[in-house]
């Protein structure tokens, strides 16, 4: 766990986290383990704020539903993400199967 | 029957941009309500909204949400969280509540703006979405609150306060009518849903639920949370906008509404979101100081957004940026020193423990917010009650309505900003409130200050009593200090101590 990236708060926005931030519960560990998963070869951050955790990652993050499914280890559809998902960096793509999050612009 | 997938389907069907035949498109799409910066209807068409919802979707989805934030109140009614909680936290409830809950009706009438008025048939679609979320975010906290309304009546401003004039609430009700009442369709997308909701809100709704666990309040930190699960959907109205505009050459039309939403929530945000994050909450459950969640969720999440669609930051960013470290508590000391004027019980959050959290957050503290805070200190340990209490009123800024203040000290700077406008004067907190005024003075040069209708008569008779009477407020509603100057006495002890 580690907490709000460290720096200056001027330059805090030159950065390229993206992901989801979700409410506490199965959802949101059972998300953060997906996201290991599902993006083989990136640094996932879990920064647990107790009523939140804010699931990162640099550039692009992928969630698949039944990654999900399998960490939840019940039936899971994409669209039962919004029930926790309080908020997200970067910006969001969703199907039925996935749903992304990513920036367009690199800084 | 196998049903279609969602992808398969959606775009048909909520494509309803159909050419009229009985009226002109500007009947019906008239621009005082569309607001489309006189853009023809072929440049929305490329609207795609990132966030896709159908309606058995969402009604499913909300059924459960709902369903967990009831289940967690009905669960914990019982906890005596009331009876337990600092009155600090208490009052975090009432300032919410109050300041909030009507609020979300006026999102509700925008939204519907939006679904009629918006000019690309994805806004549309999304914005019948977030018009009922924010129905559902109205009647959640009106409910909420309730079941507090008989054991303090100050839990009554939770719905009333909007129908008031008390200067807090009338400076709430000022920036929200500016952003959701009175703009376009496309106006409200820009400033209620991209700047106002995808930036601000997460202050508010999860820094908040944040300090609220830690404290214990389940019930508040699981409602709050889950309704920003709506906000977070529905948010994304706004940015496919933001891209059309600027690639049809509207660019600094979509960046000025951006900009005066943010720097006027950036006002708000400094009276409703920083005393309560670094004064109310008791604190070891202070989860971050007020500037560290400003830079998770403004300046590292919603910053950075901006510049993702192709917007610039703000010209006033240097000066926002370090307003952060400031403006805050001198908000709170001016909410704190007229508390008989507000409808929660400000905790002042000084005590030596406090002190020292506050210096270590915001260095230099103690040589400059300090000083005043030591003043009302002695005041209060010699019992000189009066002298910790107000007898005028402050002078308010004509923009944000708040206290004009400036962080005291050497290097003091107070300082208005004032204008003259059709031979009327105004008086302004800072360049950015004047610059939001200038922007568009008729919309702005009516409206009366609090102090303005003090001094045209309005409040009678013309003092405290009489300004009490005007706010609505009534004995047994006004705010005393949170902790009946209990703080004070461990200040007390603690000198008696060294002293031997």
């Amino acid at each position: 766990m580690t907490t709000t990236p460290p720096g200056h708060i001027a330059s805090a926005h030159l950065n390229n986290r993206v992901g989801p931030v979700l409410r506490q519960g199965e959802l949101a560990k059972a998300v953060a383990e997906a996201a290991e998963i599902d993006n083989p070869g990136k640094v996932i951050t879990l920064d647990d704020k107790v009523a939140y955790l804010r699931v990162s990652t640099e550039g692009e993050m992928i969630l698949r539903r039944e990654t999900i499914e399998e960490m939840l280890g019940k039936p899971f559809r994409m669209s039962e993400l919004e029930v926790e998902l309080s908020s997200f960096s970067g910006r969001i793509e969703n199907n039925a199967e996935q749903v992304r999050f990513y920036f367009e612009k690199k800084l | 029957m196998a049903n279609l997938g969602r992808l398969d389907w959606y775009d048909i069907a909520r494509d309803t941009n159909w050419t009229p035949r009985y009226v002109a498109e500007s009947e019906l799409f008239p621009e005082e309500l569309s607001s489309a910066f006189g853009l023809p209807v072929e440049a929305f068409e490329e609207y795609d909204e990132p966030y896709k919802t159908t309606y058995t979707e969402y009604v499913k989805v909300q059924r459960e949400k709902d369903a967990g934030a009831y289940s967690v109140k009905a669960a914990l009614e019982r906890s005596k969280m009331f009876e337990n909680a600092a009155p600090g936290w208490l009052s975090v409830l009432k300032m919410h509540f109050g300041a909030i809950a009507r609020g979300e009706y006026s999102a509700s009438g925008a939204e519907a703006r939006m679904v009629r008025f918006g000019r690309a048939p994805g806004m549309r679609n999304m914005a019948t979405f977030g018009m009922m979320d924010e129905i559902r975010h109205s009647q959640l906290q009106l409910f909420f609150p309730h079941q507090y309304v008989s054991k303090d009546r100050q839990f009554d401003w939770a719905f009333k306060a909007y129908d008031t004039n008390e200067w807090a609430i009338i400076a709430a009700r000022h920036f929200f009518d500016d952003m959701m009442v009175t703009r376009g369709a496309t106006g409200v997308a820009l400033m209620l849903t991209f700047a106002f909701e995808t930036g601000f809100t997460n202050m508010q709704f999860l820094g908040l639920a944040a300090d609220a666990a830690e404290a214990g309040d389940w019930t508040f930190s699981s409602l709050i949370s889950s309704i920003q699960t709506d906000e977070s959907r529905h948010a994304q109205i706004g940015g496919p906008l933001v891209t059309i505009l600027v690639k049809n050459g509207r660019k600094a039309e979509a960046q000025k509404l951006i900009d005066i939403s943010i720097w006027r929530a950036w006002k708000l945000f400094s009276i409703l979101t920083g005393p309560v994050m670094d004064y109310y909450t008791p604190l070891e459950h202070r989860k971050q100081s007020f500037k560290e969640f400003m830079q998770e969720w403004i300046v590292t999440q919603f910053e950075r957004s901006l510049l993702e669609l192709g917007l610039d930051k703000p010209w006033f960013w240097d000066d926002m940026i370090h307003e952060i470290d400031h403006q805050h508590h001198g908000m709170h000391m001016g909410v704190w020193f007229w508390r008989p004027t507000v409808w929660w019980n400000p905790a002042a959050g000084v005590s030596t423990e406090e002190r020292a959290w506050l210096e270590e957050k915001y260095p230099g503290w103690n040589d400059t917010w300090g000083h005043c805070w030591d003043v009302i200190t002695e005041s209060a340990l010699e019992g000189k009650m009066d002298q910790t209490l107000p007898v005028t009123l402050p002078v308010v800024c004509n923009m944000c309505q708040l206290p004009i203040n400036f962080t005291p000290g050497p290097a003091w700077k107070v300082r208005d900003f004032p204008l003259t406008h059709e031979g009327r004067d105004y008086h302004f907190c800072s360049k950015g409130c004047q610059w939001v005024f200038e922007q568009e003075p008729d919309r702005y040069k009516g409206h009366l200050s609090l102090v303005d209708r003090f001094l045209a008569g309005q409040i009678q008779p013309p003092d405290l009593g009489g300004a009490l009477k005007y706010m609505g407020l009534s004995p047994g509603e006004t705010g005393e200090d949170a902790l009946q100057f209990s703080w004070v006495e461990g200040i007390r002890a603690e000198r008696l101590r060294k002293a031997g």
